[in-house]
């Protein structure tokens, strides 16, 4: 096969994502907060509609900063919710985004007819497009898709917070109650990390599309969740993971001559079903290779 | 019956705590001396375990005061150590026992920082302490409940502080595990360290204590324990399941019984 860069291009992008997504996403699941993604990637649709209102411009940094506001708003009502109110935890969330994403959808029809906005360039990215968007300069020198800058952007800033406060955020996740004795802000530790969620989700959406965002957030760290027995090497295995759901899925997709981003995303689900079988059969095969010591025999 | 002492390590000065609209403690006053290995006992929904994340500040207080050591808690927290129930973390969270130990250094690191080669040595030390060097790098979920909770006082011992608050770290551990650690608490206790456990079998106690502190959303007693572990007070902190103390009852009541000695 000879090296074609639009395949290479929209590789690298959905492995730059996908590390994005799978490092955060594997605290999340730790936390048993999986399902926050998924809400807080509905919740952020007004931050947008009204970033964008204010701002005018569909992309940029005015986006990133309403959409992350709203997934800090919407992870502190779901707090607020579910230690406050004593609702159960997901139904917190359930009630939470579902709100927020309704009066996004609000906001959308009243300013449908000032504002060039549908739900399609918010919730459904597509990522073959990558090679096409180019960011060119003053004088005409190609910098290469802006995409793919802006997916380079979020995996720098994730893996510094994640290098940063890699001690925090582990502690946190096992034990809350211990970290907050021993004097860690829990709850800015969380809320930092409820930021990066979002701000990740939103930077990737409009290149990968909601449904991918989604699916790299959770699958990959599970995978790897399954297959591992320390976080350290968890988290390296989410990022060989996504590079590998990236690369698969782009071939599948120009075999099968379908969607992209639907082939990342069932390959990555493909990758958990491996790693369920392969965990299963191991264990029985280490059932049947054991041999009763010799002082436990009567 | 409640003994107040001079420059106590921990003073808990009308302490009241409320889950929502209901009080889980009213009024608690009490003071500990120094070096004291406590048992906090009580029935179940007495408030023991809530003292003690009282304590720690992990429940809002409604009324009264805490002060350690002459101080607020966040003065001293590099002093102070908390062993949580163990039921309350996910243990299969993918961490080995070393990890888990590491974690008793975090508190001195600072933000951002990582353990090095010198808290890796104190954890690794703390794992011998509890004797579980051997299974330092066993994922903690391939651990028993007794050896899970030496990896817990393992944590706390690597924490290096002045005075330990631990809530029912005998709660399904072993007989072998039940006593490894009392030994080593009644060694931590001998340096001068404080140790206040939560407490659910009275019959144990009186061997393992040497003040007790009897609480039943008020506090009934606090004090030496040969003074307060008494049938009338047993029976006013237990009300009316007397057949449960009997046991208890007979224990103390004959004679030549040293709680503290045998």
């Amino acid at each position: 096969m000879t090296f074609d860069p639009n395949a290479f291009l929209i590789i690298l992008t959905g492995t730059l994502i996908a590390i994005s997504c799978g490092l955060l996403g594997s605290f999340l699941i730790l936390r048993n907060m999986a399902m926050i993604g998924d809400a807080i990637s509905h919740a952020v649709l007004p931050g947008i509609v009204l970033a964008f209102f204010f701002s005018g411009q569909r992309e940029g940094i005015a986006i990133i900063i309403g959409a992350g506001l709203l997934g800090i708003l919407a992870t502190i009502i779901i707090d607020y919710l579910s230690t406050k109110v004593k609702l159960q935890n997901d139904a917190s969330i359930g009630v939470t985004f579902t709100w927020l994403f309704a009066i996004g959808i609000i906001l959308i029809t009243v300013f449908a007819g000032q504002i060039d906005l549908d739900q399609d360039c918010v919730l459904y990215g597509e990522i073959a497009y990558i090679p096409l968007d180019l960011i060119v300069t003053e004088n005409n020198t190609i910098l290469g898709p802006r995409v793919l800058w802006i997916a380079v952007i979020n995996v720098i800033l994730v893996l510094l917070y994640v290098g940063f406060m890699y001690k925090e955020l582990k502690l946190t996740s096992f034990d809350k109650q211990f970290a907050q004795t021993i004097g860690f802000s829990t709850g800015f530790i969380n809320l930092s990390l409820m930021g990066m969620v979002s701000y990740t989700t939103v930077s990737s959406f409009e290149a990968v599309g909601a449904i991918l965002v989604l699916a790299l957030l959770v699958v990959p760290p599970a995978t790897a969740y399954i297959l591992t027995k320390k976080l350290k090497p968890m988290l390296l295995l989410t990022i060989l993971i996504g590079f590998l759901t990236s690369l698969v899925g782009y071939y599948l997709a120009y075999f099968i001559d379908g969607s992209i981003a639907g082939a990342m995303a069932s390959v990555s689900g493909l990758f958990l079903l491996a790693a369920i079988l392969y965990v299963t059969i191991q264990k029985r095969s280490i059932g049947k290779g054991i041999i009763m010591p010799a002082e436990l025999k009567r | 019956m409640i003994t107040q002492v001079e420059n106590p390590v921990l003073e808990v000065h009308d302490l009241t705590v409320s889950y929502g609209r209901n009080p889980v403690l009213w009024n608690i006053d009490f003071t500990l001396p120094k070096g004291s290995l406590a048992g906090i006992i009580g029935p179940n929904g007495a408030g023991k375990s809530s003292l003690i994340k009282a304590i720690m500040g992990l429940l809002e207080i409604n009324n009264g005061f805490i002060k350690i050591f002459d101080q607020g808690l966040n003065e001293v927290r590099k002093k102070i150590s908390y062993v949580p129930q163990r039921e309350s973390v996910d243990w299969d969270f993918p961490a080995s026992a070393l990890d888990i130990v590491q974690m008793g250094t975090y508190h001195k690191l600072g933000l951002f920082k990582r353990p090095g080669k010198a808290e890796k040595a104190l954890a690794l030390d703390c794992l011998k302490k509890v004797g579980m060097e051997k299974y330092r790098d066993r994922q903690i979920s391939e651990l028993s409940g007794g050896q899970q909770q030496r990896v817990f006082i393992a944590r706390a011992l690597a924490q290096q502080a002045e005075i330990y608050f631990m809530d029912e770290p005998f709660a399904g551990v072993d007989i072998s595990t039940e006593n490894m650690i009392v030994d080593l608490l009644k060694a931590m206790t001998a340096e001068g360290k404080t140790v206040i456990v939560v407490h659910h079998d009275i019959h144990s106690a009186p061997k393992y204590f040497d003040w007790i502190i009897m609480l039943n959303m008020y506090l009934v007693a606090s004090g030496p324990t040969e003074k307060v572990l008494t049938e009338e007070l047993l029976e006013k902190t237990f009300g009316g399941k007397l057949s449960l103390l009997s046991d208890a009852a007979q224990l103390i009541k004959q004679k030549g019984f040293n709680p503290l000695k045998s």
